[in-house]
C-alpha cells in the first residue's frame, strides 16, 4: 500500500480530491446520493468518458486524436444520412461505424505510416470530418429513429443501468487488463516512452499505432450513435468541441502529453472527480460559466502547476545531499530549497 | 465558430485561474450559491404544492382535449400568492442580456407571488445547443416545483422535458419553445410567431421600398426553435404579392455569438454584391451586423433590421444604419412565464386550452392552442414594438 501511494503520487490526489468532492456533495445536496442522480451524473457525459479511455491509450503511446469529437459527429451524420434514405436502422449503424473506422484508418496510415505528426494529422481531421457532417446534412436535423434505438439512449436496461453506463464499465474493466496486465499495454508504454527503443527491440510501432487510431475511430463512432440515440435527434454539430473536455480528463487523470505515462486507475478518478464535481455544482445552481471556470482550473493545477514548480526548482541549486532525501521518493527531486 | 470558442476557453483558463489565485474568494461564491436553494428545499418539497402535484402534470396533456370546453367557458382565476416554490429559470445561454432581463421579470413576480426567486442557471454558451440537457436533469434531480425553460435546441430536449414532466414538474417554456410540445405544459409566447413573420416582411417592405431588392438572413443556431419559425413565417408573408420584389436570398447563422455574426454578415455582403438588406432576427445578430456594416462604410448600401433591444440598436438606428427593427420586453415576458409556471405548480390554473388567468400587472391570458405548431398550448404575450428614429429614444 505505502509502495502503491509512493509511486502513484497523483492518482492518490486525485483520489484524496474525490474524496472530498464527494463528500461536499453530500453535505450540499440531500438529492445527491440517489441511484437516479448517481446515474445521471454518468449518463449526461457518458459519450464523453466512453471515448475518453480509448484517448489514454492514444495519448500514453505518444500520439494525439483530436478528431474523435468530428468523428463523433461524422459518424452519426453517415447514420443519420443512411437512415434518412430509407436504409434499416441496424445496417446504418455498421455503415457509421464502418465510417468510423475508415476515418480513423485514413488518419492512422499518414501517422504511422508516413511519419506526420499526429497533432497537425488529427487536426486536419478534426476540421475535416466535421465539415463532412455538415455537408451531409447541412443545417437539417434527422429525426424518427426507431423505438428500440432512442431507447438505447433514452432508458434504463438493466435495472437503474442505461446501456451506455454498461458500455462504460465494460470499457473500463477491459481497458485496465489491456493496458496494465497485457503484452499490448506494455508495448504501448515502451513505444510512448522511446518510439526509437521500442523500434530495436522488435516491436511493429507503426501496425500498433495504426490499430490504435482505427479503434480510436471506431469507438468514436459509436459514442457519436449513443449521444444520437440519447438526443433523439441528429446534426452537423453533434459533439462539437468534445475533444476539449476529453482531452482534459485524460491529462487530469496524470496521463503525461509526451507519452509514456499515466494509469487507467488516474484516468477513472479523473473521470468521476470531474463528474462528480460537475454534479455537484449543477445541484448546487452554480451557473454554466462558473462551472467551466472551475473544470478548467482543475486542469490548470493538474498540466501547470507541476511543470511550472518543476522547472522552477531545476533553477535552484542543488540542496546539499544530506538534506535528509534518503527516506523521500525515488522519483522526485528533494524538495527542501535552502532558502 | 472554432475561433470564438477557443477564446471563450482560453478566458475561462485565466478566470480560472484568478480563481485558483483567490481560492478563498471563489469557494466563497460557490458556497453561497449552494446553501441558497438548499436549504429551502427539504422544507419546500414537504410543503403544500408537492403532494398535489403528482398526477397534476401527467394528466395535463390528457385532460387537454377533455376539459376543452368546460374550461373553455370557466371562470378566470387571478393568480395569487400560495406559498414559496422552487424553481429553474433556464434560458438558452446566461451571457446574452435579454436573458438576465427575463430573469429579472421572474423574480419581481417571485416576490410578488411571496416565493423564492428561481434559481437562474444555463449554459455558459449559446453555441452550445444541447448544452441545457444538463440543467434539465439536474432539475428534475432537485425535485423543483417548476421549471421555466427558453429552448435552444429541437426536440433534442423533449426527453428531458418529458422525464419533468413524468415527476410531476410543470415544464413552461418561454421565448423557444419545444417544437413536438413533449413534455411541455405551457408555452409562453413573446409574439405571435406568424405576426413576427409579417413583421420582419413588412420593415423589410419599408426599408426596400416598392422596388424591393435583395435581403438576407442573419439567425442565430440552425437549431433554434423559435428562429426557425419565425423564418418560415416571414418566408409564407414573402409570398404575397406586396412583397413581390423583395429577393431573399441567403440565409446563414451566425450561431448567437457576436464574432460569428459579424464573420457572417461580412460573409454576406462578399457573396452577394447586390445585397441592400440583412434581416437579423435575433438581438445578437442585428447588433453585429449592424456594427460590421458601419465599421466597414457600407451603411448606405446595405441596411439592417430585424429583432433588436433598443438600448443597444439606438446609434445605429440614429445613424440610419438599421432604420427601423422590432422587439418585446423579454422583462414582462419572464413576468408572465414565472406566473404561468407558479400557477400551474401551485394548481391554481390547469394546463389546458381555454384556461384563462391574470397574472399580476400584465393583466389577463388565456391558454389556447399553439396555432404556429402541431401539438401543444401556448399564451400568447403581445405586442410587438416597432422602433424607429422618432421612437429609440
Amino acid at each position: 500500500m505505502r509502495e502503491w501511494l509512493r509511486t502513484h503520487r497523483w492518482e492518490s490526489i486525485l483520489a484524496v480530491i474525490l474524496v472530498g468532492t464527494i463528500v461536499v456533495n453530500v453535505v450540499m445536496s440531500p438529492v445527491y446520493l440517489g441511484t437516479g442522480n448517481i446515474v445521471n451524473l454518468f449518463w449526461l457525459s457518458i459519450e464523453k468518458i466512453i471515448v475518453v479511455l480509448v484517448m489514454t491509450f492514444v495519448i500514453i503511446n505518444g500520439e494525439i486524436d483530436l478528431s474523435v469529437a468530428s468523428i463523433m459527429g461524422f459518424a452519426a451524420a453517415v447514420f443519420a444520412t443512411a437512415f434518412d434514405a430509407g436504409a434499416p436502422a441496424w445496417l446504418a449503424i455498421l455503415v457509421a461505424l464502418g465510417s468510423g473506422a475508415f476515418a480513423g484508418l485514413v488518419q492512422g496510415l499518414v501517422v504511422a505510416r508516413l511519419g506526420l505528426p499526429s497533432l497537425v494529422v488529427t487536426l486536419a481531421g478534426l476540421i475535416g470530418f466535421r465539415g463532412a457532417a455538415r455537408v451531409l446534412l447541412e443545417d437539417r436535423s434527422i429525426t424518427g429513429f426507431p423505438e428500440w434505438f432512442t431507447d438505447l439512449g433514452q432508458q434504463t436496461l438493466l435495472g437503474p443501468l442505461p446501456f451506455g453506463l454498461i458500455l462504460f464499465v465494460v470499457g473500463l474493466v477491459l481497458s485496465w487488463i489491456l493496458l496494465e496486465r497485457s503484452v499490448i499495454g506494455r508495448k504501448i508504454y515502451v513505444i510512448g516512452n522511446n518510439a526509437e527503443v521500442a523500434r530495436y527491440s522488435g516491436i511493429d510501432v507503426p501496425r500498433l499505432k495504426l490499430r490504435l487510431f482505427i479503434t480510436s475511430g471506431v469507438v468514436s463512432a459509436l459514442a457519436g450513435l449513443m449521444f444520437a440515440a440519447r438526443l433523439g435527434s441528429v446534426r452537423g454539430s453533434l459533439a462539437e468541441f468534445f475533444e476539449l473536455d476529453i482531452i482534459t480528463m485524460v491529462l487530469l487523470g496524470g496521463v503525461s502529453i509526451f507519452g509514456g505515462s499515466g494509469t487507467i486507475v488516474g484516468v477513472a478518478l479523473a473521470i468521476f472527480t470531474v463528474l462528480n464535481i460537475r454534479n455537484g455544482m449543477g445541484l448546487a445552481n452554480v451557473d454554466g460559466i462558473i462551472q467551466t471556470g472551475v473544470v478548467g482550473s482543475l486542469l490548470i493545477g493538474s498540466v501547470l502547476v507541476p511543470n511550472l514548480v518543476e522547472k522552477f526548482r531545476s533553477r535552484r541549486p542543488a540542496p546539499p545531499p544530506d538534506a535528509g532525501q534518503a527516506a523521500g521518493s525515488d522519483r522526485e527531486v528533494p524538495t527542501v530549497s535552502p532558502a | 465558430m472554432t475561433g470564438h470558442i477557443r477564446w471563450t476557453r482560453l478566458v475561462t483558463l485565466l478566470m480560472a485561474l484568478a480563481l485558483v489565485a483567490a481560492a478563498c474568494g471563489g469557494d466563497d461564491d460557490a458556497a453561497d450559491t449552494t446553501t441558497a436553494p438548499d436549504t429551502t428545499a427539504p422544507a419546500e418539497t414537504t410543503a403544500a404544492p408537492d403532494t398535489t402535484m403528482a398526477d397534476e402534470t401527467t394528466a395535463a396533456p390528457d385532460t387537454t382535449a377533455a376539459t376543452d370546453t368546460t374550461a373553455g367557458g370557466g371562470e378566470t382565476v387571478t393568480i395569487s400568492a400560495a406559498g414559496s416554490i422552487t424553481a429553474t429559470f433556464l434560458p438558452k445561454c446566461t451571457n446574452i442580456p435579454v436573458f438576465p432581463q427575463a430573469n429579472q421579470g421572474a423574480e419581481e413576480a417571485a416576490t410578488e407571488l411571496g416565493s423564492d426567486p428561481a434559481a437562474f442557471v444555463g449554459p455558459a454558451d449559446c453555441g452550445d445547443a444541447t448544452g441545457q440537457i444538463e440543467f434539465m436533469t439536474n432539475a428534475v434531480t432537485q425535485g423543483v416545483d417548476a421549471l421555466m425553460v427558453s429552448n435552444n435546441a429541437g426536440d433534442e430536449l423533449a426527453p428531458s422535458a418529458e422525464s419533468a414532466a413524468g415527476a410531476g414538474i410543470p415544464v413552461v417554456t418561454w421565448d423557444s419553445p419545444i417544437p413536438s410540445a413533449a413534455g411541455e405544459s405551457v408555452f409562453v409566447a413573446q409574439v405571435d410567431f406568424d405576426e413576427t413573420g409579417k413583421v420582419m416582411a413588412d420593415m423589410a417592405l419599408s426599408i426596400l421600398g416598392e422596388d424591393g431588392g435583395q435581403f438576407a438572413i442573419l439567425s442565430a443556431t440552425p437549431e433554434a426553435a423559435n428562429q426557425n419559425a419565425w423564418i418560415a413565417a416571414m418566408e409564407e408573408v414573402l409570398q404575397g404579392d406586396a412583397y413581390a420584389n423583395l429577393e431573399l436570398v441567403d440565409t446563414v447563422y451566425g450561431n448567437d455569438v457576436a464574432e460569428d455574426s459579424v464573420n457572417q454578415a461580412l460573409a454576406l455582403v462578399d457573396s452577394h454584391p447586390d445585397l441592400e438588406l440583412i434581416m437579423a432576427p435575433t438581438t445578437v445578430g442585428i447588433v453585429a451586423a449592424a456594427q460590421a456594416m458601419t465599421q466597414e462604410g457600407l451603411c448606405d448600401q446595405v441596411k439592417v433590421s430585424g429583432l433588436g433591444l433598443p438600448d443597444e440598436m439606438r446609434q445605429y438606428t440614429l445613424s440610419g444604419c438599421a432604420p427601423e427593427f422590432a422587439l418585446w420586453s423579454f422583462v414582462d415576458l419572464g413576468y408572465l412565464a414565472y406566473y404561468v409556471a407558479y400557477g400551474l405548480a401551485t394548481e391554481q390554473i390547469e394546463a389546458a386550452e381555454g384556461q384563462s388567468f391574470v397574472a399580476g400587472r400584465m393583466g389577463e391570458y388565456t391558454i389556447e392552442a399553439d396555432p404556429t405548431r402541431d401539438a401543444g398550448l401556448r399564451v400568447l404575450m403581445g405586442p410587438f414594438t416597432v422602433y424607429n428614429a422618432d421612437n429609440v429614444g
